[in-house]
């Protein structure tokens, strides 16, 4: 190995806060060779950004560096001049980040904002500073870049903008790029391309990649090195193939174990990591992990342990590291393999027959005016699905297919055009309110944002027994039921009297659950249930509804686009694209084998946490189209592999398979 | 910490006036009239040889009440009119807007000059254009902030617990928009205050012999010429009152933005 491009010495990171320091960085180390993807991999909290905002000297205004260096091609980036960092940044190191919805300049075009990326190069005149941002959005894989150029953010997609992003970023040929989590805001087949794009890129322009990333996928396929964090420290770096094969650290081999894409059986029962990150403000005095490890011994907790080096590149921190040899699970869990549940001959407890949701996209005079016949966006279109007692359905399907607009048009939150909801039998479908509330007890909804969903200014005590005063349920302890379902959910009765702010993103979903159990409902649509959660605590959430399901009889109609996950919970998948259910049926036989081509390119879109399967090529090109322009025959057509003359033509109809799935295609892949 | 002084004092003097005025406030004393400053009148007398300082004493009195009962209303009409047009239907939410625009469209004084016209001056119709003038304020505010929560998505989790439209806006929207309120509530009671001592100054508000800060200065307007103490004595406790509630409002709307306190030492 040459001498390193980037090389971290020591560095210690504080932040200053009212309660006191919080070290968010201890004595991080590590290297980054010439031309290579490093991946840095942690939960939040783990302190990865921190790293990634010290290379660029941009922590924020209560961070204070207490040590250590950033060597950057010899130079340390910590005692550079405000002048000499300004001219590295954006010349020799660029950042793409998280949100191209954020990041971008809403109010110029990309060529301007790719022009001023550019000021710093006096010598090229505008037209050759234009052909050359041309040439880059060309090369990240825009269409008609001379064209698009012009154009402002808001005219791009998100994995359009992500490509700007990166478009962008590599516009000054910058020697090191630095990617915060590039793939974070996407959708699954946006995932897979933003990933192939960078990885060709990176070796066709001859950069070094930094990326830091919470998603072990993202990681096997990219990178050539990883680096392991866990609450502010590096506990272990090494090759790719050594950290995902052989890892020698209790936590590495933890985080890896709860990952559900490396779970090949269906398990309904997800692994965790037990315990919680310690109180960086006063850290453990021995390992850091020693409180949540399962191995530890007794000096773990007194002695902090050195860094010990194995194999050439690999080391890792901890005093009884795990044989490199065996690479079977650690955490000590039994892992139960699911078996099939069925509740046979009892009538469905949510049938939809079909149902339509449209939104107006202009008043009737302009429509009038414009000469726009049906001014309406079918965000849901003739879907029909069925929840049993007790049974789990998953609804899948990308940002903009309409699952969470059907979700709340069950729950009649969203006025439903047209249509059918039957719950236990009866008509349910635009009920008044009025008499629909008496219904919301047995209907219950979990929402996307754990902690935006809790009104910011009540108790956890006063959210979760709120159902209680709302439904006029009299002659109960409001107190004890709190402590209940406190209990229930597994939450400290501590907590009943905290606020949601003072919540974590777990702790904030089972308060969640909680107020969602209230009332003893019979269906839960629980909408992205895991959205923002750290995989260890992702496994928790989802073992905890499986088990109150389990308890309690219930159903649930879980809306996700996480195919991970909704393998491991769910009976029964039903996928969604452009407002239309593709596929549907058990989710078993549609994992081993997908009749539609879309659920195809799902299963197999996502990031494999294995380094020796890297997918080739991403498994869909192109973008799902607008809704305004849905196209006359398949939806899916114009980015199907295997479309044919009749796919742009006529629309498929549903159509039964003997196992009892449905599809809609012409040429099903079975 | 001054602000909050400042308006102790305001409200201490106006409350215990009677304790604290070493006169009467409409006691003449003709031969010790238009005097400066002295030992025994220490802001000096007016033309019927009246306390000065006795009378601004008093006078604190009609701008509290104005200012308590006027800003209060207000808030509270402008709070529930806002959330019922931010939160309500579009069509009200218009019709609202236009009447909230109409009045903001009107200037005090012509409002006040209208009306005074109709029904003569009284210290309950300054009341009246002080509510009328300063409702559309709170109620515009209260409604963007409804109207920005609307969307939100503990809202929507409430309406599919199947909490009621009222028990939403009550529990839910009013104690995350009533801050931003408080802080502007605070910073109009000045204005609030000049407003009435802007009508009496007029003559169109407080009448005589009933001391007010407005009427003071009017007076004292009147024979700057002989003694131009008397002017300068009314306005100072206008500024002090002012500088308090806008320092008050200040640290309020510190304490009430959670980007500031909470995160940085």
């Amino acid at each position: 190995m040459s001498a390193p491009h980037l090389d971290i010495r020591g560095l210690s990171v504080n932040f200053t806060t009212p309660h006191g320091p919080i070290h968010a960085l201890r004595d991080v180390s590590f290297a980054v060779p010439k031309n290579s993807i490093v991946g840095i991999v942690g939960e939040s909290g783990s302190g990865k950004s921190t790293v990634l905002w010290s290379i660029l000297g941009l922590l924020s205004a209560n961070a204070r560096i207490t040590g250590g260096e950033v060597l950057f091609e010899g130079r340390d980036m910590l005692r550079q001049t405000p002048t000499a960092l300004r001219a590295a940044r954006g010349q020799d190191m660029s950042v793409v980040f998280q949100n191209p919805m954020a990041s971008q300049i809403p109010v110029l075009t990309y060529g301007r904002q790719m022009l001023d990326i550019l000021y710093r190069k006096r010598d090229i005149s505008a037209a050759d500073k234009r052909a050359l941002a041309v040439e880059m959005m060309d090369r990240v894989g825009i269409p008609d870049p001379a064209t698009r150029i012009d154009q402002y953010p808001h005219h791009f997609s998100g994995g359009m903008r992500q490509r700007a992003g990166i478009a962008m970023a590599l516009l000054p040929r910058p020697r090191l790029l630095l990617a915060d989590e590039p793939t974070t805001a996407l959708d699954v087949t946006m995932e897979a391309q933003v990933i192939h794009l960078l990885r060709d890129l990176a070796a066709e322009l001859e950069t070094t990649v930094l990326v830091v990333s919470h998603n072990l996928g993202l990681i096997a396929e990219m990178c050539d090195h990883v680096v392991v964090m866990y609450a502010g420290e590096v506990v272990e770096t090494g090759p790719v193939h050594q950290i995902f094969h052989s890892a020698r650290h209790p936590y590495t081999r933890a985080l890896l174990d709860c990952d559900p894409a490396r779970i090949t059986q269906k398990l309904r029962h997800l692994p965790v990591i037990p315990g919680t990150l310690p109180d960086l403000g006063a850290p453990p005095q021995g390992c850091i992990y020693a409180p949540r490890c399962t191995s530890a011994l007794p000096r773990c907790a007194t002695e902090p342990p050195l860094s010990q080096t194995g194999e050439p590149g690999h080391s890792v921190r901890c005093h009884a590291p795990c044989d490199a040899s065996t690479a079977a699970a650690t955490t000590g869990q039994t892992w139960v393999a699911a078996g099939p549940r069925w509740v046979p001959d009892t009538p469905p407890l949510l049938e939809v027959p079909f149902l339509n949701v449209r939104f107006r996209t202009m008043g009737p005079i302009r429509a009038r005016l414009n000469g726009v016949a049906d001014p309406f966006v079918d965000a849901v279109l003739d879907v029909g699905l069925t929840v049993n007692r007790g049974e789990t359905l998953g609804l899948v399907g990308e940002s903009g297919s309409g699952k969470t607009t059907l979700g709340r048009a069950i729950l009649n939150l969203t006025h439903a055009s047209a249509g059918s909801v039957l719950f236990e039998g009866r008509e349910v479908h635009n009920l008044r309110e009025r008499e629909f509330k008496p219904l919301r007890r047995d209907m219950a909804m979990m929402f996307q944002d754990a902690i935006g969903s809790l009104s910011r200014r009540k108790s956890v005590r006063a959210l979760i027994t709120e159902p209680f005063i709302i439904h006029g349920v009299k002659g109960l302890d409001l107190n004890a039921e709190a402590a209940r379902l406190a209990d229930l959910v597994q939450l400290p009765r501590s907590f009943l009297s905290r606020y949601p702010h003072e919540l974590s993103g777990g702790q904030a979903r089972r308060v969640g659950v909680a107020r969602a159990l209230a009332l003893n409902p019979k269906l839960i649509i629980a909408d992205e249930p895991t959205a923002g959660l750290d995989v260890s605590v992702q496994g928790e959430i989802l073992n905890l509804m499986t088990d109150l399901q389990a308890e309690k009889g219930l159903s649930y109609l879980l809306i996700t686009h996480n195919l991970a996950v909704v393998r491991h919970v769910s009976d029964r998948l039903a996928i969604m694209y452009m407002g239309r259910v593709v596929e549907q049926g058990d989710a078993e036989a549609i994992f081993a084998r997908p009749a539609h081509p879309y659920t195809h390119a799902l299963v197999s879109g996502v990031p494999q946490p294995d380094p020796d399967h890297r997918s080739s090529a991403p498994p869909l090109r192109g973008e799902v189209p607008s809704l305004l322009n849905r196209p006359p025959g398949c939806e899916f057509a114009s980015r199907c592999p295997f479309a044919q003359d009749k796919c742009a033509k006529v629309k498929p109809g549903q159509t039964a398979l003997p196992d009892g799935r449905t599809h809609a295609c012409h040429f099903p892949m079975i | 910490m001054l602000g909050l002084t400042l308006v102790l004092l305001f409200v201490a003097s106006a409350l215990f006036a009677p304790m604290i005025a070493p006169y009467d406030p409409n006691a003449m004393d003709i031969p010790a009239r238009l005097s400066g400053p002295t030992a025994a009148h220490w802001a000096g007398t007016d033309q019927l040889g009246r306390d000065t300082f006795s009378r601004l004493i008093f006078g604190g009195r009609v701008a509290l009440k104005i200012a308590v009962i006027g800003v209060s209303t207000a808030l509270s009409i402008g709070l529930v009119l806002g959330m019922i047009a931010g939160y309500g239907p579009k069509w009200l939410d218009n019709v609202l807007l236009l009447t909230f625009d109409t009045v903001l469209a009107f200037p005090t004084i012509v409002l006040a000059l209208a009306t005074v016209a109709l029904v003569g001056p009284s210290l309950e119709l300054v009341l009246i254009i002080v509510i009328v003038s300063t409702t559309p304020g709170y109620a515009r505010m209260a409604r963007t902030a409804t109207l920005a929560l609307k969307n939100d998505e503990y809202i929507l989790a409430e309406r599919s617990l199947g909490a009621s439209t009222p028990r939403i806006l009550l529990h839910h929207v009013l104690p995350n928009v009533v801050g931003p309120l408080l802080i502007l509530a605070a910073m109009d009671v000045p204005v609030v205050v000049t407003i009435e001592a802007g009508l009496s100054f007029l003559g169109l508000g407080v009448l005589p012999p009933m001391a007010s800060w407005g009427t003071i200065l009017n007076e004292g307007y009147l024979v700057i010429r002989d003694a131009p103490f008397m002017v300068v004595a009314a306005g100072i406790p206008l500024v002090l009152t002012t500088l308090g509630f806008t320092f008050l409002g200040e640290s309020l709307r510190d304490i009430f933005d959670p980007r500031m306190g909470r995160g940085r030492s």
